[in-house]
């Protein structure tokens, strides 16, 4: 179960170039259970289309790909329903303004749940619910949506995908355009969600510092190709990450910068800014 | 959606390239003023060998423009067939009785269902569906056994065929000049041809730096809106309002889904583009300079001078033929 990819290439046509290949040749597993996947390269080295694969949204051009037990290939299957899959791999999109559409909140969340054939007013349970798990109070079940602030609107468009009780949660660069407190809160919200229910989710980042720290499993895509698939320890312990576009965290950057500086030699292997002081006190100390 | 090349500018280097594009849009007008005049299959098959010819000298891929067509085949067959059945002048030329009876109906629907399931084979497209039509007719006039419910006579005219082919060629000549038009034409050299063209309305009151500026700017909008929308889909088919699939009730509500982001998100972008608009000094109705101005060269006046040709050639016809 969960989600393989087996060879799998995309590639969009165009009208002058002939066509762009956006992945390359993938092939990984994903478990329905216990994931905390981030998802990272740069800027159009293929995350998104990758994303978008992981729920049938876009079909591949070559190769397959079993979600759940369906299979996917490059020809739509009438015997398949499709919506069927998105309901059990929810995707998260970038901007909450694709999605966002109704006058209320809780009528934009249960806009999922009643697609997915469920009665009003367990749609109204599982949106209360869902508004909750997001960190926000029922008082904003009727406001406006679209009087929200950008951080409120990402987390209700959250909520919309998390009211479909997905077993994999997968979300496209969540943290984009919010301030440190709100990527931190918002990644500690995915973090205990995973813990809490168990649900497999990928995250797509440009945030080392969040990979470093939240992640059991980076994915890394460079140019289209999966270059990197394993544990941030092992990804942040390599020597030359430039060549597939990538930094440290900040950690990492500014320990080896102290022991460079002042000839020390403290394991700059820290996740966290308190793991880093603390390691800084121990190496002043010995 | 991308087949679709009427209105579409594909760079490339032939002489239609070159030529202002107020020459361009003036020639395109003139010329189909012209074949407007024609009378005569005869005359506007040559007047499509000459379309041909414009096609070959500029280097244009006939193959390409025959491909764009595609979409307007619908309106092209149903011209032709409105014609064939609706003209009812000149000699008689097919008079068939057709039955339609129990078993005409029935062969009628297996024979339908064969072209479906063939219609896989997407190479020979156009062959079966004139197979198909040739298919019906047969049926319909040789299956004449069990109940018979209605007969109808099968009519051509004469006249009713040469009207058919001469209302398609037309149709096909004036649609190919003007993709020709916008195929080697940038869209901001067209506004700007446009502008310069309307500056003697300003007489009446229309302001055609305005009219060019509108035109300009819903052109350039239309792939990122038509790109937005694309964005929109997939983000609410990932919530279960997949566009391909569900029943015709839940289609309203996607619809709705889709149409109240695409405002919005249509809205914010003009006030960003108003905003950056003027925080580079743009001042409605000011004057403004270009990088680049038209200018008329040795080629537009042989084009120009050609085109009154064709046009005068074509009132000689229309006058002495």
């Amino acid at each position: 179960m969960g989600i393989q990819f087996k060879q799998v290439n995309f590639s969009y046509t165009g009208m002058q170039k002939g066509y762009y290949e956006a992945i390359k040749d993938i092939s990984l597993s994903i478990e329905s259970k216990n994931e905390f996947i981030t998802l990272v390269g740069q800027t159009g080295s293929g995350k998104s289309t990758l994303a978008q694969h992981m729920n049938a949204l876009v079909f591949p051009t070559s190769g397959t790909l079993e979600i759940f037990g369906k299979k996917v290939t490059s020809k739509r299957d009438r015997h398949i329903k499709y919506n069927d899959i998105r309901q059990k791999v929810g995707l998260v999109f970038q901007f909450p303004e694709y999605q966002l559409f109704e006058e209320t909140v809780e009528k934009d969340i249960m806009f999922g749940p009643l697609n997915f054939h469920k009665t009003e007013e367990e749609a109204k349970v599982l949106a209360k619910k869902a508004l909750q798990m997001v960190g926000l109070n029922d008082n904003y079940l009727n406001r406006n949506p679209f009087n929200l602030s950008g951080g409120e609107k990402k987390r209700v468009s959250i909520a919309g995908i998390l009211a479909l009780d997905p077993e994999v949660l997968v979300l496209d660069e969540p943290t984009s355009g919010l301030d440190p407190k709100g990527k931190r809160q918002l990644m500690d919200l995915f973090k205990s969600i995973q813990e809490e229910t168990g649900k497999s989710i990928i995250v797509i980042t440009h945030d080392m510092d969040l990979v470093y720290e939240y992640a059991k499993r980076v994915l890394v895509l460079d140019k289209g190709n999966l270059v990197f698939d394993g544990s941030p320890e092992v990804l942040f312990r390599m020597n030359d990450l430039s060549k597939f576009h990538l930094d440290y965290p900040q950690t990492i950057r500014v320990l080896k910068g102290i022991n460079e500086r002042f000839n020390l030699s403290i394991d700059i292997y820290q996740k966290t800014v308190h793991d880093a002081t603390a390691a800084i006190k121990r190496g002043l100390n010995s | 959606m991308k087949n679709i090349i009427i209105g579409q500018y594909i760079p490339g280097s032939g002489f239609l390239y070159k030529l202002d594009p107020r020459t361009k849009i003036i020639s395109v007008i003139v010329l189909m003023v012209a074949v407007f005049l024609l009378k005569s299959i005869v005359q506007l098959s040559i007047a499509m060998g000459l379309a041909i010819l414009i096609l070959i000298a500029g280097k244009i891929s006939i193959i390409r423009i025959f491909r764009g067509l595609k979409p307007i085949f619908v309106l092209l067959i149903f011209t032709f067939v409105f014609q064939i059945f609706f003209n009812k002048e000149g000699a008689l030329w097919v008079d068939e009785t057709m039955t339609i009876g129990f078993v005409s109906i029935t062969s009628m629907v297996l024979w339908t269902i064969i072209w479906r399931m063939l219609a896989k084979f997407k190479k020979f497209k156009m062959i079966l569906f004139i197979l198909y039509i040739g298919g019906l007719y047969l049926i319909m006039k040789y299956i004449t056994y069990g109940t018979i419910f209605t007969t109808w006579q099968f009519l051509v005219y004469e006249k009713g065929v040469e009207m058919s082919f001469f209302v398609v060629i037309r149709l096909l000549i004036i649609i190919t000049l003007s993709t020709v038009l916008t195929l080697t034409t940038k869209p901001t050299d067209l506004t700007q041809g446009i502008e310069k063209l309307m500056r003697p309305l300003k007489v009446i009151g229309i302001s055609s730096e305005d009219f060019a500026l509108i035109i300009s700017i819903s052109l350039r909008y239309i792939p990122t809106i038509l790109d937005e929308a694309n964005k929109i889909m997939l983000a609410q088919a990932s919530r279960g309002a997949d566009f391909a699939e569900g029943k015709l009730k839940d289609k309203i509500k996607q619809i709705i889904s889709l149409l109240v982001p695409m405002f919005i998100i249509a809205f914010k972008r003009s006030e960003d583009l108003a905003d950056a608009m003027e925080s580079r000094n743009f001042v409605p109705g000011r004057e403004r300079t270009r990088i680049h101005d038209l200018k008329l060269g040795r080629l537009d006046l042989l084009t120009g001078l050609a085109t009154v040709l064709l046009l005068a050639g074509s009132i000689l016809v229309r006058i002495y033929l």
